[in-house]
């Protein structure tokens, strides 16, 4: 499953409200929830603040990957949520976080879940398309600059 | 040969696969590449730790012995043996490499992405191997029917 088919409006938010850590992954796992994608909210967002205790997800230049696997989500899913003006997510270079990408899978959906986040991964490396995204005005933006529509 | 990636697709190419081989009289082999390449480069990119991507090597290989073993069974039921083979590395080189030492006639995998992307990234592992197969492709769409088709077969 490409990265693409996971993403639709509903599950982009542009700008995100919150303004610290914890606010930003209950936020985007709000997201989910509202869109249906979610069972249990609170034992995904246990299975969440338990990876980020290994290490924080937030990467350099401004981008944080949060993800977890679990069975309380119906399936392989993506919440994108952007602060133009940035958020402390405790990230590995100390500057704000502007681009978010929570993913969460079943356990069973490793394959798939590995694939969506190395895609991720790669487009992280490109500047361009990060600002592109971080410029976006809203869902629908987002979602255009990573389909050819 | 049918690529198995752990979706739902690959499971219907698998069935399409086991009515094909058994319509023209064909071998069928299923191939599950454990995409290391992908791991590596999450470690890489600072996305995984390292005891992360030992957990999750962990979870692809059990996945590889469980979704080979379900085509194994989708084969059996059908009076065909599906010979499974797992391997690892760079999903598209693996399965391109694999073609060419067994010489394979054709490729099945399940549907790719209905969503262009302006950006080559955006594409998945399937439709990497697809364009770099050295054999045809066959690329299996209709799950339903696919699934009548499957069940319909003595």
């Amino acid at each position: 499953m490409a990265l693409v088919d996971l993403i639709s409006e509903e599950v982009v938010k542009v700008p995100l409200s919150s303004t610290d850590k914890p606010g930003v992954l209950r936020e985007l796992l709000q997201i989910l929830k509202d869109a249906g994608m979610v069972d249990d909210y609170d034992r995904v967002l246990e299975a969440i603040y338990k990876r980020e205790e290994l290490g924080s997800t937030g990467l350099e230049e401004g981008i944080a990957v949060p993800h977890a696997k679990t069975d309380a989500v119906k399936s392989l899913t993506i919440a994108i949520g952007i602060s133009p003006q940035g958020i402390d997510f405790h990230s590995l270079d100390g500057k704000p976080s502007q681009l978010f990408f929570l993913m969460l899978a079943l356990p069973n959906q490793s394959g798939p879940h590995i694939e969506a986040l190395a895609e991720i991964a790669k487009l992280s490396k490109s500047r361009a398309f990060c600002n592109a995204l971080i410029n976006a005005k809203s869902a629908k933006e987002v979602v255009a600059l990573f389909r050819e529509d | 040969m049918v690529y198995i990636d752990g979706t739902e697709q690959s499971i219907t190419a698998a069935q399409y696969a086991v009515c094909l081989a058994r319509y023209l009289d064909a071998g069928l082999s299923a191939l599950y590449v454990v995409n290391t390449k992908a791991l590596e480069d999450l470690v890489r990119a600072r996305i995984f730790l390292r005891e992360e991507e030992e957990e999750y090597e962990k979870d692809l290989k059990e996945d590889a012995r469980r979704y080979l073993n379900h085509v194994k069974e989708l084969g059996q039921k059908k009076g065909l043996t599906v010979e499974v083979k797992s391997s690892m590395g760079n999903v598209r080189q693996e399965i391109v490499k694999i073609i060419k030492e067994d010489e394979i006639d054709l490729l099945v995998v399940g549907e790719i992405s209905k969503i262009r992307s302006r950006r080559d990234e955006f594409y998945d592992e399937t439709d990497r191997a697809m364009r770099s197969s050295p054999c045809s492709v066959l690329i299996v769409k209709d799950e339903d029917r696919v699934w009548e088709l499957y069940e319909s077969l003595e």
